[in-house]
């Protein structure tokens, strides 16, 4: 199998230069807000209108994006797939990339829009961030057994920030 | 980029009483929290692929058992 360098600050820099409508949840959300967990993917809840996915598509050609686990198969990301609240799980040229159409109890981009915040990564490059209350809460209605050593780190990294603030 | 925990910690007064706890109840290290909290997000996000780089260089050198 071939390993990539993971480079998620790339994947996001071709997806705002495509000017993809995302939001960032999941580990690297979590790393953003100051949590101190590992992820290898990155993972993120896109809008679904048809001229997002177009540009979204664009974006993944860019990338080389391909499905993951269909072994030495090339299974390209698939439109319609894109437009369902399910998840595509792929690997880049740059590392995993998890795109979600929904998470938690059924919330998509819409949804979320009210609980993202932007987050300034470089000179070039902001990008949508879930609210770290809203990605606990997230994490808790999916209740996944995965979830619940996170969820202790990501409670108590809220309330270190809300000390400092 | 900051410190990180471990180089923070004063080996010559470890009998000086800590102002914070260092774990919370659960077992969640704070120190690590503290320290994230104090870098950027951009720096946060450079610990993430250090570490993911860290870790698949020591997978790809490792000797078979």
């Amino acid at each position: 199998m071939t390993v990539t360098r993971t480079d998620f600050h790339k994947i996001l820099k071709v997806l705002v230069e495509e000017q993809v409508e995302f939001i960032v949840v999941g580990g690297v959300c979590a790393v953003l807000h100051g949590a101190p967990v590992t992820t290898f993917d990155l993972g993120l809840v896109h809008a679904r209108d048809p001229e997002n996915i177009q540009r979204l598509i664009k974006a993944l050609q860019r990338l080389d994006a391909r499905c993951r686990a269909t072994g030495h198969r090339v299974l390209r990301p698939q439109t319609d797939r894109l437009k369902t609240g399910g998840h595509q799980l792929l690997l880049t040229a740059a590392g995993p990339l998890d795109l979600l159409g929904e998470i938690g109890a059924g919330r998509g981009f819409v949804e979320l829009l009210d609980h993202a915040e932007k987050c300034r990564l470089g000179p070039d490059l902001t990008i949508r961030l879930l609210k770290l209350e809203m990605l606990i809460r997230s994490k808790e209605e999916a209740a996944r057994e995965k979830d619940h050593a996170v969820l202790a780190i990501l409670r108590r990294t809220l309330a270190e920030k809300r000390k400092q603030d | 980029m900051r410190a990180s925990p471990e180089e923070q910690r004063d080996p010559a007064s470890p009998d000086l009483p800590a102002e914070q706890p260092d774990f919370s109840p659960e077992g969640v290290d704070l120190t690590l929290i503290r320290w994230m909290l104090s870098l950027t997000p951009a720096q946060r996000l450079e610990v993430l692929q250090s570490a993911i780089a860290s870790l698949q260089r020591m997978k790809h050198d490792r000797h078979p058992d």
